[in-house]
């Protein structure tokens, strides 16, 4: 307070008023570092060095030397293939979440205000709802006496009742049902933006719907469906709720492998490398989208000069 | 203003997909509802009978889920109040303060929103088992806090930047010292976003599953992973119940936080409950940009 006074003071020296300048961002500064250093201490300790600590275990030989053992051993044989599973099945989630998220996401933005955010409460409310308990849910409606098989059965619908669980057919369900809050919103919230009389203008030079969809509308949302897409896989890449229950043993993936290999065969090692590789897949996917976004902008500053 | 003209058919066919793809969301949450009071646990839907007993039963001598129950709400507990600490000071010092390598601190805090969980669950696992701390409240509470915590920050981050500064600025040239202003000024300013912080903290920690099961012992289990375990190993009908209650857990939750902000005033109402989703969204781009 003492301090602050004089700077208001117009008759303050100039030489004066650059010193107390300094001082007064040299506090501010001070206090930010005080109230920063418990969030960075704690996730210091707590995130970042078991983080560390799994990527030195992954290195680590049974005789406490450096190894690439237990990576050889996440790509060989069973690994390997639960390790393409998983990018398997990440890579049919993203795709359908990011399909049916587009539907719904342009429906909703054409809505009426009051009925657009009826149905945004439908999409967010889910969202916060337990992973869990939505995926015991999709098992009473899956199974073979569930909703979804008497209902098909009832219409006479060929080939039903189907099996929907303990198959790829019911993770991939799952595992959508899960992810397309986050393309719905990442979605909506890029076509709310988009100027629909683009799409007028380009009907009036003539453009017919199919032409305007995909030479228009299609590029304006494309930076949202690019971060939908990346996400969701990378969401999904880590995953374990839903595949681990709804899945069957060719539906296993690497979160699962990981938590069997500590739970129960105390094969720390080897599940640290499973783990880091996670991570750089996580990595990879994160600077895709970053380099996306700047070939993306480069792209459109181009449009702009020419 | 010019419009697309969309045709009848065309918005039919719109109305109808949209209609599906809600239920699509929103059917495994009305199932279980449903069902939790029906009287053939897991059988038809509809149920033809109604009945309370799987609630009865969750809470009938020798029941395991209360003690599930009572943990969960211990842990989420103590999650809410490590989140909103380290929250507040934290948003304190990106919003009101010359930070030095602001950018990396931000990326630091919201780096575990984009780390896949199981990453961050073994790595837990491996700092408290040595410790011999499995199965404590308290590593199972530190472990969620490393989730709620980016939560805790992006909320009240956005509070702060929402509070006039030159309010405090005020206070402080009428001779109010630093805690003072803080307690009579920006406390009370930021008590909506203070609630909705906890409330989504509160709830983070209630159903993460993935930290609990790594940091679980045989005796002290959360609710989700005593769920997980019924649901994967043996079959137990109040589970059902159990889950409704989650459900309804979260739903009031999310009502408390409409309310609060309502309340509050904070002036974008009508997107009472769609800033906090695209807390998780945002981190991606965030961190990598």
């Amino acid at each position: 307070m003492a301090v602050l006074a004089p700077v208001s003071g117009s008759a303050a020296p100039v030489p004066r008023k650059k010193r107390l300048g300094r001082v007064l961002s040299e506090r501010r500064t001070r206090f930010g570092l005080l109230n920063a250093a418990p969030v960075v201490v704690y996730l210091l300790i707590l995130f970042v060095y078991p983080i560390f600590s799994t990527l030195m275990l992954s290195l680590k030989a049974e005789n406490g030397g450096f190894t690439l053992h237990w990576y050889a051993d996440a790509f060989r044989g069973a690994n390997l293939e639960i390790l393409l599973t998983t990018l398997r099945i990440s890579a049919e989630t993203s795709l359908l979440a990011l399909v049916v998220g587009f539907a719904l996401a342009s429906a909703i933005s054409r809505l009426k205000p009051l009925w657009a955010g009826l149905a945004m409460l439908v999409v967010v409310v889910p969202h916060f709802i337990s992973a869990l308990v939505r995926t015991y849910g999709w098992i009473i409606l899956l199974g073979d006496n569930g909703v979804v098989n008497n209902l098909l059965t009832a219409l006479h619908f060929p080939g039903a009742p189907f099996q929907l669980l303990y198959n790829e057919i019911g993770v991939v369900i799952g595992t959508t049902a899960v992810m397309l809050p986050y393309t719905v919103l990442l979605l909506y919230a890029v076509m709310k933006g988009i100027d629909r009389r683009l799409l007028a203008a380009a009907a009036g030079m003539g453009a017919g719907r199919i032409t305007i969809f995909r030479r228009v509308y299609v590029p304006l949302v494309a930076p949202g469906l690019v971060n939908a897409g990346v996400l969701s896989f990378i969401l999904c890449l880590g995953y374990y709720l839903t595949p681990a229950l709804m899945g069957g043993e060719k539906q296993t993936m690497v979160a699962s492998l990981i938590d069997e290999q500590v739970m129960k065969q105390n094969q720390w090692n080897g599940a640290s490398a499973l783990g880091i590789i996670l991570l750089l897949l996580t990595f990879a996917g994160l600077l895709l989208l970053r380099l996306l976004k700047s070939a993306g902008e480069a792209l459109r500053k181009r449009g702009e000069a020419s | 203003m010019i419009e697309l003209r969309s045709t009848l058919a065309g918005r039919i066919t719109l109305a109808v997909l949209a209609t599906l793809i809600l239920l699509f969301l929103a059917m495994p949450i009305i199932v279980i509802v449903v069902t939790s009071f029906g009287k053939d646990a897991f059988g038809n839907f509809p149920p033809s009978s109604w009945t309370l007993g799987w609630y009865k039963q969750l809470f009938a001598d020798g029941s395991k889920w209360p003690a599930a129950l009572s943990l969960s709400a211990l842990v989420a507990s103590l999650t809410t109040v490590f989140s909103l600490v380290l929250g507040m000071t934290a948003a304190t010092a990106l919003v009101r303060s010359e930070l030095p390598l602001r950018s990396a601190v931000y990326g630091l805090v919201l780096a575990p929103l984009v780390i896949p969980q199981v990453v961050i669950a073994l790595g837990l696992f491996l700092l408290f088992e040595p410790a011999a701390m499995l199965g404590s409240p308290i590593a199972i509470a530190l472990g969620h806090t490393v989730l709620a915590a980016p939560i805790g920050v992006m909320i009240l981050m956005a509070t702060l930047k929402g509070i006039d500064e030159r309010l405090e600025d005020a206070a402080a040239s009428m001779g109010a010292g630093r805690l003072t202003v803080w307690r009579r000024v920006t406390l009370p300013l930021a008590a909506p976003g203070l609630v909705a912080a906890g409330i989504f903290s509160f709830i983070t920690s209630f159903d993460e599953f993935f930290i609990s099961q790594f940091l679980s012992s045989v005796d002290t289990v959360t609710l989700p992973v005593k769920v997980f375990n019924v649901l994967q190993y043996n079959v137990d009908p109040s589970v059902t119940a159990v889950s409704a209650i989650l459900i309804a857990v979260a739903v009031v939750a999310l009502a408390l936080v409409a309310v609060v902000r309502k309340l509050g005033g904070s002036g974008k109402q009508d997107g009472l409950l769609l800033t906090e989703p695209t807390v998780g969204l945002t981190a991606g781009s965030e961190t990598s940009s």
